[in-house]
């Protein structure tokens, strides 16, 4: 019994889906990892948001002033900015620019 | 959220490939290989692959990442975590429940595990290629010997105990390194002898060739959603403890979410390269089950060329899949006891392992016994661990709050807000719908099982609830993470 056009297509489209992503996941994981740790040997310290990430979690603080929360998320962001503005080269795409502009959240 | 109260240093994984290697390791077991295969091809084969992956982008991915940042948030074992959420009292209860679902349902997968040990101890002794071997007579002959089911039951314990006692980094992580992409070889190596066989063709037909039909019937979808949510081991306490794992720059997203549910689906694929093949050339019944495994299969591999190699292959990498899920189900409750009461991590490792052992004799001993556990723990058992977590993680810390604040932190995707309304609303509708499904085609026909596994569930809730406020002795603190969404 031979397989379909559409089983052939089901098939590679599972494989390529499935295996594609897991393999690309792998990848992408290790070799982030490894970034990570260059970083952290060569400054000792790296940026722990993305751009974007941190953009809505400041964001989030400032719609949330009173949450429980609130306290350690400014700890978190404060701690990004001052790492950003202290390390040369950042894990995520920052750009310097970007980096100049970015300001502490003060407590409200 | 306060500082953990460990007495130690916490553990971390020694790397980000152990890390993922214990997670794919944990949540690929036997349900990979002798269920996925064929609900596919009963399925409408293709059709359900595709209504099966839609569901795991959509459900499990987003669900084990709520699940692993939950432990790296906290820092904590199961009933820690839920400590951090809700405050010292009552509701560490929850957690409670979880670690015990995690206990029962080890209880009853140990003996399986002893299963596998069997058949891939005589896989290498080349027991199914002697003359005169009878499959039929030789399960019959292990499942019905108390020494045999009890006596491998014991060496499954005490192997995963063996593991265990090493630590995380030291035992689980140097032993699934190793043991997953083994798995995962000895799969390659099988289905890549199968798919030489005259015949093969028409197994992955049967499996691939999609019949759209059936994606208008609730029953695939339905089925689809179960195997998404069940075999991808979310809410089972795993992610949450191996992610309290983590070091601080460590990624959940990638690793814990997308990689565990997506690379644990894709053995279930391997499964079905190479195990349908083999149906289809030796014109076997594919919807059989564990029967396909222990008793057709061992007759199958003597009739290939170099047959004693591919059952190796199989029956050594079937073993690795079910060893490497005890070891993270055992670990939940391992580090639970180690974190909460005074015992250090042999004492703990013992102590849940004379439990487990104790509890599983009876399944070791009678597999309808064996069945009944599965039906009320992993039917009724396992959607409640993962509602109690889910729940805590939508509603109690907010799902809004936990994704900006933790999941997207040292994350290597970024998690947008189409998260948040998954897990406050998507995961938990859902279990309660798989529940009550169950319930209620379950009901007319094994009435008793069914009123029994609901009650012991309700049972569970109020005795673990109720045992944790008169340990605490006292009503609520403020030591908790505090309100939701």
């Amino acid at each position: 019994m031979a397989l379909s056009v559409g089983g052939w297509i089901s098939l590679l489209g599972s494989v390529a889906v499935l295996w594609g992503t897991a393999t690309w996941a792998l990848y992408r994981s290790l070799r982030d990892e490894d970034r990570k740790l260059e970083l952290l040997e060569k400054q000792g310290e790296i940026d722990t948001y993305s751009p974007q990430a941190l953009a809505e979690l400041r964001e989030w603080i400032r719609a949330n002033p009173d949450d429980p929360l609130a306290e350690e998320t400014r700890r978190r962001h404060n701690e990004c900015v001052e790492i950003l503005k202290r390390i040369d080269e950042p894990f995520y795409g920052w750009e310097r620019r970007d980096v100049e502009a970015l300001e502490k959240v003060e407590e409200a | 959220m306060s500082e953990p109260d460990a007495r130690t240093v916490r553990e971390q994984w020694g790397s980000r490939f152990g890390f993922l290697m214990a997670m794919l390791g944990a949540m690929v077991g036997a349900g990979n290989i002798w269920r996925l295969p064929y609900i596919t091809g009963e399925n409408g084969g293709g059709a359900f692959l595709l209504a099966y992956i839609i569901l795991l982008f959509l459900i499990a991915v987003p669900g084990l990442m709520a699940e692993t940042v939950f432990g790296r948030y906290t820092g904590r074992g199961v009933i820690g975590s839920f400590r951090s959420a809700f405050g010292r009292g009552r509701a560490e209860g929850l957690g409670l429940v979880v670690v015990l679902v995690n206990v029962a349902l080890m209880s009853y997968y140990a003996p399986v595990i002893g299963w596998t040990l069997y058949y891939a101890v005589h896989s290498l002794l080349f027991t199914f290629s002697g003359a005169g071997f009878a499959p039929q007579a030789f399960w019959e002959a292990f499942s019905g010997s108390t020494t045999l089911t009890v006596g491998t039951h014991t060496l499954a314990v005490a192997l995963i105990a063996g593991v265990l006692v090493f630590g995380v980094r030291d035992g689980i992580e140097r032993v699934v390194k190793w043991m997953v992409p083994l798995l995962v070889l000895a799969l390659v190596a099988v289905a890549a002898a199968g798919l030489t066989l005259d015949g093969a063709m028409a197994g992955l037909a049967f499996a691939f060739t999609p019949d759209w039909t059936y994606l208008t019937r609730g029953q695939t979808w339905i089925t689809a959603l179960g195997q998404a949510l069940f075999s991808t081991g979310l809410g089972w306490g795993i992610a949450l403890t191996f992610g309290s794992y983590l070091s601080k720059h460590d990624d959940v997203p990638l690793g814990g979410g997308v990689f565990t549910a997506v690379g644990n689906t894709s053995v279930g694929l391997l499964a079905i390269f190479a195990v349908f093949p083999l149906v289809f050339a030796f014109g076997l019944e594919p919807t059989e089950g564990s029967q396909l495994t222990f008793v057709t299969l061992p007759n199958v591999f003597p009739q290939m060329p170099a047959g004693p190699l591919w059952a190796i292959a199989f029956f050594v990498g079937f073993f690795f899949a079910t060893v490497s899920s005890g070891l993270a189900i055992t670990e939940v409750a391992v580090t639970t006891v180690e974190e909460e009461t005074r015992l250090g991590r042999t004492g703990a490792v013992l102590a849940v392992s004379g439990i487990i052992w104790s509890l599983g004799v009876p399944s070791a001993y009678s597999s309808s016994f064996l069945g009944t556990m599965d039906f009320m723990f992993g039917s009724f058992g396992l959607p409640l661990a993962t509602m109690l977590i889910v729940l805590t993680v939508g509603w109690k810390i907010g799902a809004e709050r936990i994704r900006v604040v933790a999941l997207n932190q040292n994350a290597d995707i970024h998690v947008g807000s189409w998260w948040d309304p998954v897990i406050a609303y998507a995961i938990p509708a859902i279990m309660a719908f798989i529940v009550l499904y169950y319930v209620a085609t379950n009901v007319g026909s094994s009435f008793a099982e069914t009123a029994g596994g609901v009650a012991l569930m309700a049972g569970l809730v109020v005795a673990a609830v109720a045992a944790m406020g008169a340990i605490r002795g006292r009503g609520e603190s403020t030591d908790a993470v505090g309100g939701g969404d």
